[in-house]
């Protein structure tokens, strides 16, 4: 298991460091493409043998691969394939279209590996201030991608994403820091003194209830807090739009689709030893006021958009609200739910992602106005884009109907109906909103002869490559696929993290 | 240092070393130049290092050593080297534009400061010693500050050096109230500043290059 997880852990950094030491195209292109699909078929193996086992542990408990690691795992490593299958395409047109230069496309392609390494590594670790400053390290991968084709929009984008998540995390490390005190000061009256002197959560999570109440209190909302301004939660989001929407159409996905769940993973690594230590009410209403207030703005953000990509941005915090708001309901729906709509986020997000990184090629433009005919011009991409946004909003049979169904159950099992009909009212403005936008974009004209890009040059007509529709469809088959039918692995396994969050 | 008895002179020492370190905070938001703010910084983290120290000294911790030696290293020299030399190459001279001008951002940081003391009394009293109260009511200070520094100066090096402020208070914090804290989480907390830093310079200098100023003012065109 130990080589497993070495080769599972070098398998990025060492197509990352060759892509930029050989210096040649197609050998960056490919070599990110195995080591991708490589971490892919790792990344099942340990979901198939986690099917039977507790959890991995490696270096004296440094390391812990359980249920819930693994699968935020496979999220991130389903991402990262796709991302490294729809970057041939992307970067190819970048290089033709926006004059990317060469030094400019390996230090992408250096990028997206570190950063897909930082953030399979961030599940795996037991330590909850190394887990934190392995979030950091993403930002920092990350904000170096935003800026991959370097203009004054993605200057101003990477600088308030780096500066807005780096306080982010400061605030988290000092709840991580209350949280050690709490375990550190309760002994005092009792004449022991550090009784649980150790940041590992398997620790915390087994003694939490010796922690000092008052002080897991308050470095459980400063974590909220913190790593919050990581997942996109309002009112700390404000980096989220401007970052996905600068970056290129691949590192979108990744930081949508797969950063943002491994950030929710610290969340509810806290969340449990918090519910463990006052009773899980108190960590569950903080996360249903934040989750309400979250897809609330992010449905408001989501009617406001000009731009394709913003929308889904805002789409991404209005789903990460709903995450939230299904972990705070609790209970076994709830958390099965949110579970099973971070799967659903991390499927539908990529087609919406890579099918406005196609757009945005052939009209040279995100604005939502000026992309008319699409199912003209690009009947493949039209087709799966509408798929894809219908799978997004929630439409059956889809992950995100439901993820998004299993939560409102739950509320209404607890009696909660104010936060149903809220949440019911939310999801249909969201529906409408983008459903709308989405139409005009893919239809919006009546006949194909009047088709212009931004620069009013004739559009030519046909898709792009099979590298640019692959990552559209796969997932769209997964979604749907998921939609109908959970199998039973997978919802023996859900159950697994279920037991371990609220157990 | 929790349930430690210490002598007074050593009370007195650490009481007037916290006290300088707020008052270098404040140096910083009473000055308009960037160069007065990143020598308020490098002091700073040298009196922090001493701190460290002493605490080193009095619990004969060996880790504590080791996470003084590696803050005089990274803190107080590499750190403010780096500003400085980012501040020669690019001749900077520019004031900084405020959005809130100094004495009302003097005052803003004493109202912070009265309001970090009440949350840590309210929050620890019960269980420690007064000294310990003023310490960790001025690290949690030096946050706030370090937030209001980010959010009123419209300069890409005094919102790095307000993070590293947030830093310094978090780190203050932590050495003050919980010295065991592993050793491993001290020494990555280091190598993530450096990396925050060389990140955020590096992008400073590509925004330089690019719009032809560090202030962040004009960053105003992803709105919505």
């Amino acid at each position: 298991m130990k080589i497993i997880v070495l080769i599972f852990l070098l398998l990025p950094l060492i197509s990352g460091i060759a892509a930029l030491i050989f210096r040649n195209k197609r050998f960056a292109e490919y070599i990110t493409f195995i080591s991708s699909a490589g971490t892919l078929v790792i990344s099942i193996y340990y979901l198939l043998f986690l099917l039977h086992f507790h959890s991995i542990t490696l270096l004296n408990n440094a390391i812990i691969i359980d249920k819930f690691s693994a699968y935020i795992i496979l999220l991130v490593a389903i991402v990262y394939f796709l991302s490294s299958m729809y970057s041939i395409s992307y970067m190819r047109f970048a290089i033709k279209n926006e004059g990317l230069t060469d030094n400019e496309f390996f230090r992408y392609y250096l990028l997206i590996n570190l950063f897909a390494l930082t953030m399979l590594v961030a599940p795996i670790l037991n330590n909850l201030a190394l887990y934190l400053i392995d979030i950091e390290l993403t930002t920092v991968t990350s904000s170096f991608l935003v800026i991959t084709e370097i203009t004054e929009k993605s200057i101003e984008a990477a600088w308030k994403y780096i500066v807005i998540v780096s306080s982010g995390i400061s605030i988290a490390i000092l709840g991580t820091v209350l949280f050690y005190l709490a375990g550190n000061i309760h002994g005092i009256h009792h004449g022991i003194y550090g009784i649980i002197s150790s940041l590992d959560w398997t620790v915390l999570s087994a003694h939490a209830v010796y922690l000092n109440k008052d002080l897991v209190k308050i470095a459980f909302i400063l974590i909220v807090i913190g790593l919050g301004t990581k997942v996109g939660l309002a009112p700390m989001h404000t980096w989220l739009p401007d970052a996905h929407s600068e970056a290129p159409a691949p590192i979108s996905t990744m930081l949508s689709a797969s950063l943002l769940n491994t950030a929710m993973y610290g969340i509810m690594r806290y969340f449990n030893i918090a519910g463990k230590n006052l009773g899980f009410n108190y960590p569950q209403e903080i996360m249903i006021i934040i989750g309400l207030f979250t897809i609330f703005i992010g449905v408001m953000g989501i009617i406001n958009q000009k731009t394709t990509k913003r929308l889904f941005a805002y789409s991404s915090i209005e789903h990460m609200g709903i995450i939230s708001l299904g972990f705070g309901l609790g209970g076994v729906f709830g958390t099965f739910g949110a579970l099973f709509q971070m799967l659903a986020h991390s499927l539908s997000k990529p087609i919406m992602f890579y099918g406005s990184g196609n757009l945005l090629h052939k009209y040279k433009t995100k604005d939502i106005k000026a992309i008319k005919g699409v199912i003209y011009t690009m009947p493949k991409t039209a087709f799966l884009y509408v798929a894809g946004a219908l799978t997004l909003v929630g439409a059956p049979p889809s992950a995100v109907f439901i993820g998004e169904f299993l939560i409102l159950l739950e509320s209404f099992k607890k009696g909660d109906y104010f936060i149903s009909v809220i949440l019911i009212i939310l999801l249909i403005s969201a529906f409408i909103a983008i459903l709308a936008k989405i139409n005009s974009m893919i239809f919006g004209v009546s006949n194909d002869e009047s088709i212009y890009d931004i620069n009013n040059l004739k559009i030519t007509k046909g898709d792009f490559g099979l590298a640019s529709l692959m990552p559209m469809a796969i997932p769209l088959i997964l979604t749907i696929f998921l939609g109908l039918y959970i199998p039973s692995p997978l919802k023996l396994f859900l159950n697994g993290i279920v037991r371990i969050i609220i157990k | 240092m929790l349930g430690l008895v210490l002598p007074v002179y050593l009370d007195v020492t650490i009481d007037l070393l916290t006290a300088f370190i707020l008052l270098l905070s404040f140096v910083m938001l009473s000055s308009k130049w960037i160069s007065f703010y990143i020598h308020a910084y490098g002091i700073q983290s040298f009196l922090i290092f001493i701190l460290t120290l002493i605490l080193g000294i009095e619990t004969h911790s060996v880790d504590l050593y080791l996470v003084a030696l590696l803050t005089l290293i990274v803190r107080c020299l590499i750190v403010p080297y780096m500003l400085l030399n980012m501040m020669k190459k690019f001749n900077i001279k520019e004031e900084i534009n405020l959005s809130i001008k100094i004495p009302a951002s003097i005052i803003t940081g004493l109202v912070l400061t009265v309001f970090g003391y009440f949350l840590i009394f309210k929050l620890i009293h019960n269980f420690v010693p007064d000294i310990i109260i003023n310490s960790a009511a001025i690290a949690l200070s030096l946050v706030f500050i370090g937030f209001f520094m980010i959010i009123s100066r419209y300069t890409t090096i005094t919102q790095i050096l307000g993070l590293l402020v947030i830093e310094n208070g978090i780190f203050l914090f932590s050495v003050i109230l919980t010295p065991t804290l592993p050793l491993i989480v001290e020494l990555v907390v280091l190598f993530d500043i450096l990396v925050t830093v060389t990140a955020m310079l590096i992008l400073s200098m590509v925004m330089k290059i690019k719009t032809g100023s560090f202030s962040t003012s004009m960053l105003n065109r992803l709105v919505g």
